[in-house]
């Protein structure tokens, strides 16, 4: 999902780098400091949890669109390759791509064609794949 | 010269009269505007204002005439500040802006912290959706807001709602989301009835987008940079979605149990809540919200990766509102 830990992080770097305008001190500029300091934190828990997340991801939607393709077509079968070897962000964003792709495209044809169970299967699986990305924010004070 | 010398120079020319510009100070929120409070002294007189500019880039493109006759439309009838001067050209402050008067001495409440309102919940909640109700119960036909928006007809309110934030995902998506395509695909098979009546939306109205004096008061409605013409629930589904609730799952905006919140915004409104209808909107409030959040995600890219709070809305708050659709989704659908 974008943006990625690795832009987000410089991103932290270069809205810090240039010196704001006498006008931005104060509360904007505390503001931004808490934001970027907020998107650390959260950059904390997706460098912990990220690669998994993307792995188990790939993984349950290549093995839907394998299981479908018996009745949607050889080609969702082939989708995205074999499971993960390039465990780099940038190389499971990529394959994760593809995948969202395929599965959009199955789903419209399991909507096409009245095929409800297949419909609710990844409608469930949303849910995981929501979840699987969901990020924790701590509790924060009110206000 | 200084941003305060070009206001200055402006409220001098506009005013007739020498302004002294003091404490002119950047104020964070607002990611579609710079927002900036200051004071104009002007004949011996202090007078508390507030600019409005639009910035580089930002968190959604809207019309900032709109929004300045949004604030003329309820001055006067619903906590708003009194709109004072938009320059549409952007004269002597290089983009276009508009100033306000400012309303001291209240808060907004952050969009994820836990009980903003503490003890104070259920009146600010009272306020919040009679207020809501109110805006909904005027003609808009009446209204300065008439001059400049677009008057759907009834049974199109929704269809432009979406077919307008569906073309925003489709330019802006940078990563393919399944979750939305599907919630979009279902509000296109299954429309609401035609709004009951033309309403001003005012397009953001939630938890944070209004100021209170943390003892109970609801001060001022902000924010409404997205206002345009369409159907009542439109605000109402928004305002309750769960990414406003501040975690919680029993009350609306972190204020009031849902039926509550329909009760007083109808008996302000003299409209009814259709719940089919509503259903319909709460989930478009959940696809407009993602819809705003993949934007962000575009610009803070296309920014060169200045703005965290696009970095943020574009990450955190995207990967929220994907749990809430999923899980609205699949409900719906009767997956779970």
């Amino acid at each position: 999902m974008t943006p990625t830990v690795p832009e987000l992080l410089l991103g932290n770097m270069l809205c810090l780098a240039d010196p704001p305008p006498q006008e931005s001190l104060g509360d904007f500029f505390a503001s931004r400091v808490g934001i970027t300091g907020m998107i650390s934190m959260l950059c904390a828990q997706e460098a912990e949890r990220g690669i998994e997340a993307r792995v188990w991801e790939n993984h349950a939607v290549r093995e839907v669109l394998t299981t479908a393709s018996l009745r949607y077509g050889a080609d969702f079968a082939g989708v995205g390759g074999e499971d993960e070897g390039d465990l780099t962000l940038t190389s499971l964003d990529a394959e994760n791509a593809a995948l969202r792709r395929a599965l959009t495209t199955l789903h419209i044809a399991a909507e096409d064609a009245g095929d409800r169970a297949l419909h609710h299967e990844i409608l469930r699986l949303y849910i995981q794949m929501a979840d699987a990305r969901r990020l924790d924010m701590p509790a924060a004070p009110a206000g | 010269m200084s941003l305060s010398d070009q206001l200055t120079a402006y409220l001098t020319r506009i005013w007739d009269k020498p302004v002294i510009v003091e404490g002119l100070s950047r104020i964070p929120g607002g990611a579609s505007r710079e927002t900036y409070r200051f004071d104009a002294v002007v004949d011996g007189a202090r007078r508390g204002l507030i600019l409005r500019r639009d910035p580089p880039g930002s968190l959604i493109d809207t019309d900032r005439r709109l929004e300045f006759l949004a604030y003329q439309s309820f001055f006067g009838r619903a906590p708003v500040p009194e709109p004072i001067a938009l320059e549409e050209g952007g004269a002597e402050l290089e983009r276009p802006f508009f100033i306000m008067s400012r309303v001291d001495g209240g808060k907004a409440a952050g969009p994820f912290g836990a009980n903003p309102y503490g003890e104070h919940a259920g009146a600010i909640g009272e306020q919040f959706f009679t207020a809501l109700g109110a805006i909904a119960a005027a003609d808009p036909a009446t209204l300065p807001i008439a001059e400049a928006a677009e008057a759907p007809a009834l049974d199109a309110c929704w269809k432009r709602e979406l077919d307008y934030w569906e073309g925003v995902i489709n330019a802006d998506e940078l990563h393919p989301q399944p979750i939305v395509r599907a919630a979009m695909r279902r509000l296109r098979r299954n429309p609401p009835p035609p709004a009951v009546k033309l309403c001003v939306v005012h397009g953001d109205y939630r938890s944070g987008n209004f100021l209170h004096d943390e003892k109970g008061k609801m001060l001022t409605i902000l924010d409404w940079e997205m206002a345009h013409l369409g159907d009542p629930l439109e605000d109402l589904g928004w305002a309750t979605d769960p990414l406003w609730s501040h975690g919680e799952t029993e009350r609306v905006s972190g204020m009031l149990p849902l039926e509550e919140a329909f009760a007083l915004w109808e008996a302000a409104s003299g409209l009814k809540v259709d719940r089919k209808a509503f259903e319909w909107w709460s989930l478009f409030a959940s696809v407009k919200g993602q819809a705003i959040w993949t934007s962000s995600a575009k610009e803070y890219r296309d920014g060169g990766l200045k703005d965290p709070v696009l970095g943020f809305s574009g990450w955190y708050t995207a990967r929220r509102q994907d749990v809430i659709l999923a899980d609205r989704l699949a409900r719906l659908e009767g997956a779970i």
